[in-house]
């Protein structure tokens, strides 16, 4: 049988979080949302807060490879889990492909929505690199975008797609 | 969101011992997370249930049904060809299910226990009859998305769960534990009966998690199919759902079963309805006599009768689509 | 040499008379057919590597030291007296810094009161009181915490139930009230001798902007002197707005705006957050931070007014002869609406018009500009009026347009129009969508028991531009170039724009230009809004790099020993007779050089009326028994002058598409008429397009400079395809449905209430399946 584990809280707790590939020790109380740990606590602004109620995607962020709600997530409950944030995309000073075609295609207007957006598209070409735009439509549905750049996220997508293969 | 408490949990026993009075189960969070940022839950404990072992996946045995862990998340059910092949339904209800992250962060069971969306409901500072108030809202105000059947005079709200039609279209049971017994019930129970006219939606207990649902093998032989009208092309909770399965030999439906969502406070069955379509040749003619069984109790509001033809074209497309098949 | 002149000003449909200055000497405005080698060309935008690796810093992002947190307590009831604020039990709550209310604030003007915190609270959602505490959390803790009491008085919420004389009047001059009146020919005689007439109304809902970075502003002191970062499609206006506010000279007002995450126009001044942050700055001696959640964004951060209109119109000899237009705009607490009727006045050459608009005061929250404001709502009316006559007199609504579409005369002032391409626009977008396929009854739909139709409507829009812009372009002595200029880029590509112009006029690459926006402490800009950007800052970029340019040739002339007039600037390089010598190296014995090119935009024309023109087509599927519109296809034509960056204006074109698409088919704020409550404040109940809402939208463009605009040629492009999207779709759905369905959004629910209520349309499907081959 496991060993029980400890009651955390509701006072602050240590907690460390796998951020990028990266240990990061955090002093936090439960109710902190991932989001808010990513933005408070570590400094990375990447993941924004739109809505910070699980409806628009601005804050997606990956935990163990797969796309969340980073504002529906509390932080003590990814410890151990692999997290990543846009931030971590880019590696030597080169951006990801996903990241490139993004501009290519002109795939943002504000901007807000993008970091999420991209989250949830390196996502799905990590998983599958041969996709349609079905497949893409289906991995944003979660992230909504005001300007209405969504011709060029579909588009930007296929492309980063096809030059992955 | 209030302070609280956070532990993990490593088994059901253990959960089942966590989950005292003030304490709340944490599977995805989609539904919870919301509840408490809205003012509208408190715990002061939260018992995460994602470290148990065993209630993730599914299983099929000859004899024991169809088996599906309670933990297991909504993207997987979604993504398996396996489960696919024995419960394409469950596919199908998922597809246009909110949106891939809460399907990758929402469970199975969480989906199940999810509280209703109702506008009036979700607003704190609304003193609706659910909250504990004397009256509902929606009866004399903005009323488009509410129930048209089934409230008994109550709560209007629907019920939003797209795998719950779904899952009961195939006779589907539930199973439930806590640190005292377990038990097993037929998911329709799960829902709080409207006519009992108590605060809460679902019939779970306190201290009790949901482990895991079952598909009877008989209820495997039959054919399914959900389809969902929405006011967005995506993400978007039913405005009417109808889950249909049947057995089909030679254009005929047998063993039918039609559940609806989005138009009762729970998943809406009639077995009259049921039995309009049985043994009978499928025609829209037939189709439409079940509609009327099933609604035929409708008192819709202000707002809401386009519910009733649309949830009578959508019986009529599920069930043509299940002969058609 | 400095000229005061009175020059017509328009944005957002209205024109004033304003002065300005004109200053030095215009260029010659590029031409039809200049070989220009940045301008005209698709440009990456020069921020996108900070904006796809979440570098860009937005005003939500700012973290500084020290820095505080506000939180505002607002109003849960849609009308009420405030008489008594106890804070002290949120000022016990450790964390907890101030508490400002409407006893204990100082005053600060805001929007023609006093103060920000006012006696009567007048929507759910009004300020009440602001908490500053150590952070957001706990300030939100502390706002259950202030006692309040209210005497709570009768309140209207919904446009025609406060239009209604019964309801209670919430201010002493009434509820409605005279907003514009427009009257040309003689519209009783036109109306009694007219073929056919056509009345009807038409509804539209409220309409919340939602950007995605919601309203927010942090505020810093050092000493005396304010710096107010702030998310703003206006910085100088946040700077009037916090001089007016706090009375502090513009010389202590400094206000930044980096990256900004949309506005769509509901950020055009100071909000009542920037001045609070402010307040408690200077109180607490740190910067403070106040930023709105989702929630408060879409109960108090501005609206489209929902809108009741009535239109009339009369054909005469298969014309229109006439056109009667009554609006009411439901503008919350408002001071001001967006005149729905702007396009019935202007849009066509029509002999006969009596327009009028009243302004409709209800307990919600206020109307702000809303991308196109008041002509996306107009334009819903009067193209779907003009569809209805169509049909009426049986001419194709297309020809009938056409008859009206024609003349270069503004119909309200009879001035020339500098460029109107409308029939271009008809053209290009009846060839692309294959318009001649339209019969009265519809097409041929995809599968049996769909009904498939075609729509189209025009657009008419300002986006001429206007001074005062000013911009400077400093020049390194390596060749490089730094444009200031305090406009601001508030997600549309204006970066990137002033790049292209400042490195095209400038003769190097945009590689080496550094674009410096968004600072009340560069040279005036205007507010990012009314599509004014591009043809307000474009000539002055243009003409501060020609200063620049010019300085440069007159150094090289000097250094390399050549006469002025053979040189000039290309690709970074001084080019004379063949000869090629780098700036860097034109200054090489210069070093600490710098060349400083001054612009400033001149005044239009007074001669001529500046317009955009364009035309959508849509194709649409509706389903009569589920009340759902898909719509396949739009085609969307735009004559806006010279393109300057065709990447950036097609995503524009594409994203106010999208936009109108919510407008005409999902989005609508819900709010409860007996508590007053928004039962839609955020994106689950309020639905935005999503990814699959999108139709395949082709985008095309009369691209031809403008060249009685201004030197650049370019009008303004932000606000145009939002315009008659809505429109064209509702167009669509009444030709796939013979049914007409006058109120926005065209939801499944009202589709299929209409189609309940017109039997006839659900059945009679084979009748009508030989007309539509026909």
């Amino acid at each position: 049988m496991p060993r029980a584990t400890p009651v955390l809280g509701p006072a602050a707790v240590d907690v460390t979080l796998d951020v990028n590939g990266h240990a990061r020790a955090i002093h936090i109380r439960p109710q902190r949302t991932l989001l808010d740990a990513l933005r408070e606590d570590l400094g990375l602004m990447g993941a924004k807060k739109v809505c910070d109620e699980g409806t628009c995607g601005a804050c997606t962020v990956l935990v163990d490879g797969r796309p969340v709600y980073a504002c529906m997530t509390l932080a003590v409950a990814t410890a151990g889990r692999a997290v990543e944030t846009v931030e971590g995309l880019a590696h030597d000073g080169g951006l990801h492909p996903v990241q490139e075609a993004f501009i290519a295609h002109d795939a943002f207007q504000c901007g807000f929505c993008t970091p999420g957006q991209i989250m949830s598209v390196v996502a799905l070409l990590r998983a599958r690199p041969d996709v349609t735009a079905d497949d893409v439509k289906r991995a944003v549905t979660g992230n909504l975008c005001r300007c209405g750049a969504y011709p060029n996220i579909v588009a930007a997508a296929l492309a980063a797609a096809k030059r992955k293969k | 969101m209030k302070p609280f408490a956070y532990v993990r949990a490593g088994s059901v026993a253990e959960a089942a011992r966590l989950l005292g009075k003030g304490s709340a189960a944490l599977a995805g969070g989609t539904d919870l997370i919301g509840l408490m940022k809205g003012g509208l839950a408190a715990p002061a404990r939260l018992v995460d249930l994602t470290g148990i072992d065993g209630l993730r996946g599914w299983t099929r045995e000859r004899g024991a049904g169809l088996r599906i862990g309670a933990l297991t998340p909504l993207v997987e059910l979604e993504e398996s060809e396996g489960l696919a092949r024995h419960l394409p339904i469950v596919r199908e209800a998922l597809a246009d299910a909110a949106t891939l992250q809460l399907r990758v962060m929402g469970t199975l069971g969480g989906n199940l226990l999810q509280r209703n969306r109702c506008w009036y409901f979700r607003d704190q500072a609304v003193p609706c009859w659910l909250k504990g108030g004397t009256r509902c809202f929606a009866v004399d105000g903005e009323n488009a998305h509410h129930a048209i059947v089934g409230t008994d005079g109550g709560c209007n709200r629907v019920s939003p769960s797209d795998l719950a039609p779904a899952l009961i279209a195939h006779d589907a049971r539930v199973s439930l534990a806590s640190a005292r017994a377990a038990r097993t019930i037929p998911l329709a129970e799960l829902f709080t009966d409207p006519a009992l006219h108590r605060r809460e939606e679902h019939t779970i207990r306190p201290g009790e998690i949901v482990t895991q649902v079952v598909i009877p093998d008989s209820a495997l032989q039959r054919r399914g199919t959900y389809v969902k009208a929405m006011d967005r092309k995506a993400w978007s909770f039913a405005l009417v759902s109808v889950a249909a399965a049947a057995r089909v030999r030679d254009g005929k439906l047998r063993d039918t079963r039609i559940v609806l969502g989005g138009v009762a406070p729970v998943p809406w069955r009639v077995e009259a309805a049921e039995r309009e379509v049985d043994g009978q040749p499928y025609s829209d003619a037939v189709a439409a006599r079940a509609a009327d069984v099933l609604l035929a109790d409708a008192h819709p509001l202000k707002d809401n009768g386009y519910k009733i033809p649309l949830a009578k074209e959508l019986v009529r497309r599920a069930l043509a689509r299940l002969a058609a098949a | 040499m400095t000229k005061v002149v009175r020059t017509r000003v328009e944005f957002e449909g209205s024109v004033s008379e304003e002065l300005a200055l004109v200053q030095g000497e215009d260029a010659e405005p590029w031409a039809q057919g200049e070989e220009l080698v940045i301008v005209g060309h698709p440009q990456r935008r020069v921020e996108g590597i900070a904006k796809v690796t979440g570098r860009a810093r937005y005003t939500h992002d700012l973290r500084l030291p020290g820095m505080l947190h506000a939180r505002m307590l607002r109003s849960p009831y849609p009308r009420a007296r405030v008489r008594r604020v106890d804070p002290s039990k949120a000022l016990a709550l450790p964390g907890v810094r101030s508490v400002l209310h409407r006893f204990n604030a100082p005053k600060a003007a805001f929007r023609g009161e006093e103060t920000i915190f006012r006696e009567e609270v007048r929507f759910v959602g009004d300020e009440v009181a602001a908490v500053c505490a150590d952070s957001e959390a706990i300030a939100e803790e502390a706002l259950a915490l202030i006692s309040v009491d209210y005497e709570v008085l009768p309140h209207v919420v919904d446009l025609e139930e406060a239009i209604d004389e019964a309801s209670p009047r919430i201010d002493e001059h009434g509820n409605v009230h005279d907003a514009d009146r427009h009257e040309r020919g003689d519209v009783r005689k036109a109306f009694k001798e007219a073929d056919a007439v056509v009345e009807a109304t038409y509804r539209t809902a409220t309409q919340m902007h939602n950007s995605f970075e919601t309203h927010g502003a942090v505020a810093v002191w050092d000493g005396d002197m304010l710096t107010v970062h702030e998310s703003t499609q206006h910085i100088f206006g946040v700077r009037r707005g916090l001089q007016a506010a706090l009375r502090i000279p513009y010389g202590r007002i400094r206000v930044v705006c980096d990256h900004m995450g949309g506005g769509f126009g509901s950020k055009g001044g100071v909000g009542k957050y920037s001045i609070v942050a402010a307040l408690f700055a200077r109180e607490l001696g740190t910067p403070v931070r106040c930023v709105l959640d989702r929630h408060e964004e879409n109960l108090a951060a501005g609206n489209r007014s929902a809108t009741l209109q009535k239109v009339r119109i009369a054909a005469k000899g298969g014309r229109i002869n006439a056109i009667a237009h009554d609006s009411w705009s439901n503008a919350g607490q408002g001071r001001w609406i967006a005149d729905p009727t702007g396009p019935t006045k202007s849009l066509y050459d029509v002999p006969n018009v009596l327009t009028r608009s009243y302004r409709v005061l209800a307990n919600t929250g206020s109307l702000a500009a809303f991308r196109a404001p008041g002509y996306v709502e107009g334009t819903f009316a009067l193209e779907c009026a003009i569809d209805e006559l169509a049909d009426r007199i049986g001419i194709d609504p297309l020809a009938l347009r056409r008859l009206h579409a024609a003349s270069d005369r503004d119909p309200i002032s009879g001035l020339r129009y500098s460029l109107k391409r409308l029939v271009d626009c008809y053209d290009i977008g009846a060839q692309e969508i294959g318009w001649s396929r339209r019969r009265p009854k519809g097409l041929r739909a995809s599968a049996p028991g769909l009904r498939r139709g075609l729509g189209m409507a025009s657009q008419i829009w300002s986006g001429g531009g206007t001074p005062p812009a000013y911009a400077t372009v400093h020049l390194n002595p390596d060749g490089t170039a730094v444009v200031r200029i305090g406009t601001q880029d508030i997600g549309t590509g204006t970066r990137t724009i002033v790049a292209q112009i400042c490195a095209e006029a400038l003769g190097i690459a945009m590689a080496d230009v550094r674009v410096e926006i968004g600072d009340t402490d560069s040279p005036y800009a205007p507010i990012s809004a009314g599509s004014l950007t591009v043809a307000s800052i474009g000539p002055a970029i243009r003409l501060a790099a020609m200063d620049a340019r010019d300085q440069l040739l007159d150094v090289a002339a000097g250094i390399l020993e050549v006469s002025k007039a053979e040189l000039r600037v290309e690709g970074g390089a001084v080019v004379s007779r063949g000869a090629r010598t780098p700036i860097a190296k034109v200054f090489e014995e210069l070093q600490n050089y710098t060349v400083i090119g001054k612009g400033a935009r001149l005044p239009n024309s007074e001669e001529l009326v500046l317009k955009t023109f364009g035309a959508h087509f849509a194709e649409v599927e509706v389903d009569p028994r589920t009340g759902e519109v898909v719509v396949d296809r739009v085609v969307a034509v735009h004559d806006v002058g010279r393109i300057v960056n065709p990447l950036t204006a097609r995503s524009q074109v594409e994203g106010g598409v999208i936009q109108a698409l919510g407008f005409a088919l999902s989005e609508e704020r819900v709010v409860d008429r007996p508590t007053g409550r928004v039962m839609t404040p955020g994106f689950e109940s309020y639905k935005v397009p999503t990814v699959k809402d999108v139709p395949k939208i082709v985008v095309r463009f009369v691209d031809a400079p403008d060249t009685c605009a201004n030197n650049t040629g370019t009008k303004g492009l932000g606000e145009p395809p939002i315009i008659p999207t809505a429109a064209a779709v509702a167009n669509a759905v009444a030709n796939a449905l013979g049914i007409r369905v006058r109120t926005l959004p065209l939801t499944p629910q009202r589709v299929l209430d209409a189609v309940e209520a017109a039997p006839a349309a659900k059945g009679g499907e084979a009748d009508r399946r030989g007309d539509r081959r026909s």
